[in-house]
């Protein structure tokens, strides 16, 4: 099996030659160890040295403040979308929002000025022919919405004025509707799978409660995946922490593939995830990074890996619990990782 | 009589009903209800009350924010009338996220529960240096010293906060307390820190807790 066919074999539940692999995005700061450690010079020479199935791509996007795509937004209206200082809990453009009408100063950017079509295709065909090629396009509706009023305006909004919240999130729905449709449009036939999300999970539990997950998430969700799908693509959609109550809801949106099984938040053990929804859905992640990765040995990433694979014969694509790999991640640890899931056939525990 | 209108005040503001909460306090008040009454019975044990719910994930962020809302634009009436009586805290915390870590939600939790039980908190926010930590605690003389970390890059810089408490000779003044994703109960023995919660609401009893035991 090539990395396509494994992923769609993945995704469709059915018997693959050994799971596919994703290495994530690893943190601009965890990148020059793991350059170094393989012995390459850049991020696209290392997607093809670890033996990665994927070869990621991210959407264009050049304003005259932001250059990326998940960063469009000027909520603070000072010129300065820095992804490292968007921490959503400061207070938006929207934090003393109460209606419509005083959403109507913002400029809302026009992602077909930003994204430059040439670009988009130049980046897909970096891709490998034989990997599979993956959008990871976000559009965070929910996250962009919370920054927008400032997270605690917004989680408040959701019950003390629900409509003012709605009315931001349809706005920033139809910029990613919109963006999205460019990039599909410009690399139709090259893409294979997009990951889009919003963090929505704790350590503990959710951050909101289901119901309102399922109101003021959810439907964003639907739109999102039905816009994919038209185009033949498969759906990863990614949640941090622990989301196991709403993993039903985003199998009903049509979601094909769950990420990143946050290993050690509360719910989210692969055994049970496989137990309850192992038939339904696919799964991509659940090797911890809060622990396992940091601080245990190549020896025990293995051991890891070889209880997924054992778990999950298929429907899963092993990869970190969270996308972002830190400084504090040996790379010898990303190596046994990969060649752990990389050994054919059927593995057994011991 | 009393007693009705203080339990109204705590169900308003369980519902995250800042302006009943408002009108209701301001009513109390000209009843002529002791001001530590109101705040006590009505409006941190209404907040200690979604806490329980919350720890139990009964409610979530949303519904324990506006309830702190409330519970604030209900304090902020009282604050003269407890000033003017002359009323101490049960305690005070210093509370913020540690050096390089932006993530703030459960900390600003942690410092509402705090509040709701009977802290005066100081909120250094986020990315906050070591140093920062030992010197507002010995400024304001607090009990607690409280910090969060939502990374594993930043979970050792809780040990730094600790080795500069120890470097001045301080450590045993105060009661440090850490949280948040991965920090865990072995991490606390690890770096010498008193007590680890997993949330907000058991931090904020432990907190009080561990005060009133030390003050016994
Ligand atoms: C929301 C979120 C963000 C938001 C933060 C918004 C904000 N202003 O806080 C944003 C998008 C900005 C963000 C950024 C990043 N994040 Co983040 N984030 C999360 C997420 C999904 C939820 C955190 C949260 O708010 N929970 C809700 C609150 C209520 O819960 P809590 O914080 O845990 O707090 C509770 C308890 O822990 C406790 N508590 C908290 N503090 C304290 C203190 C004391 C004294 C006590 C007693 C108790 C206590 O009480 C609280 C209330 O009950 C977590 C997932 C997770 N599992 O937690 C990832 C997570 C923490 N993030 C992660 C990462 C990697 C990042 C980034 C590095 C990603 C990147 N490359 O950009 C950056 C780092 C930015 C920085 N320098 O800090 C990883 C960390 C992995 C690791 N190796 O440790 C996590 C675990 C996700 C994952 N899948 O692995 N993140």
């Amino acid at each position: 099996m090539n990395s396509i066919e494994r992923f769609y074999a993945t995704v469709n539940r059915e018997p693959v030659d050994r799971p596919a692999a994703w290495l994530g995005m690893p943190d601009i700061h965890a990148q020059p160890a793991l350059f170094a450690h393989y012995g390459v010079k850049d991020f696209h020479e290392l997607k093809l040295a670890v033996g990665d199935d994927f070869y990621a791509v991210e959407i264009p996007y050049q304003s005259p403040n932001s250059s990326a795509i998940y960063a469009a937004f000027d909520w603070y209206m000072d010129g300065n979308v820095d992804a490292e200082e968007r921490t959503l809990t400061t207070p938006g453009c929207f934090a003393e929002a109460e209606e419509p009408e005083d959403l109507e100063f913002f400029e809302w950017p026009d992602p077909a000025k930003y994204i430059d079509v040439e670009e988009c295709r130049r980046r897909v065909e970096m891709a490998p022919k034989d990997k599979v090629c993956l959008g990871v396009i976000w559009s965070a509706h929910f996250q962009d919405t919370c920054a927008s009023f400032g997270m605690e305006n917004a989680l408040m909004n959701m019950i003390a004025n629900p409509e003012i919240y709605e009315a931001v999130d349809a706005k920033i729905m139809e910029f990613y509707l919109k963006a999205n449709e460019i990039f599909y449009e410009a690399t139709k036939g090259r893409l294979n799978a997009v990951l889009i999300g919003n963090d929505m999970g704790s350590q503990r539990g959710l951050i909101l409660s289901p119901d309102m997950v399922r109101r003021f998430i959810i439907p964003g969700c639907k739109k999102l995946v039905e816009q994919a799908h038209s185009y033949g693509l498969k759906v990863i959609y990614h949640s941090c922490g622990s989301i196991a109550d709403v993993i039903p809801d985003l199998i009903e949106a049509g979601v094909d593939i769950i990420h990143p099984i946050q290993a050690l938040a509360a719910g989210m053990e692969p055994k049970g995830l496989k137990e309850k929804y192992g038939d339904q859905v696919s799964f991509c992640g659940g090797v911890d990074t809060q622990d396992l990765l940091v601080n245990g040995s190549p020896e025990d990433v293995r051991l890891k890996v070889r209880e997924l694979r054992s778990i999950f014969p298929t429907g899963l694509i092993i990869s970190p619990s969270h996308e972002a790999i830190l400084p504090d991640i040996p790379p010898q640890n990303i190596e046994a990782l990969f060649d752990e899931a990389q050994k054919p056939g059927k593995t057994s525990l011991v | 009589m009393a007693a009705a209108i203080i339990e109204e005040i705590s169900e308003f503001l369980q519902k995250g009903r800042a302006k009943n909460v408002k009108k209701l306090v301001e009513e109390a008040l000209a009843q002529g209800i002791d001001a530590q009454e109101i705040l006590n019975e009505g409006l941190l044990s209404g907040m200690m009350i979604v806490g329980g719910k919350f720890k139990r994930n009964e409610v979530f962020v949303p519904e324990v924010l506006v309830a702190a809302r409330a519970m604030n634009a209900g304090v902020a009436i009282l604050e003269p009338h407890l000033v003017a009586a002359g009323n101490e805290p049960m305690g005070k915390a210093v509370i913020g996220t540690v050096k390089g870590d932006l993530h703030d939600i459960g900390k600003n939790l942690v410092a509402m529960m705090m509040k709701a039980a009977g802290f005066e908190v100081y909120d250094l926010g986020v990315d906050v240096e070591a140093e920062t930590f030992v010197e507002k605690a010995e400024e304001v003389g607090a009990d607690v010293i409280g910090m969060s970390a939502l990374l594993t890059t930043t979970m050792p810089n809780m040990q730094s906060v600790i080795d500069a408490l120890n470097a001045k000779g301080v450590r045993e003044k105060y009661i440090v307390m850490i949280g948040g994703a991965p920090v865990t109960e072995s991490f606390k023995e690890q770096i010498g820190a008193d007590y680890y919660t997993a949330d907000a609401t058991s931090a904020a009893e432990v907190a009080k807790a561990a005060v009133e035991a030390k003050k016994a």
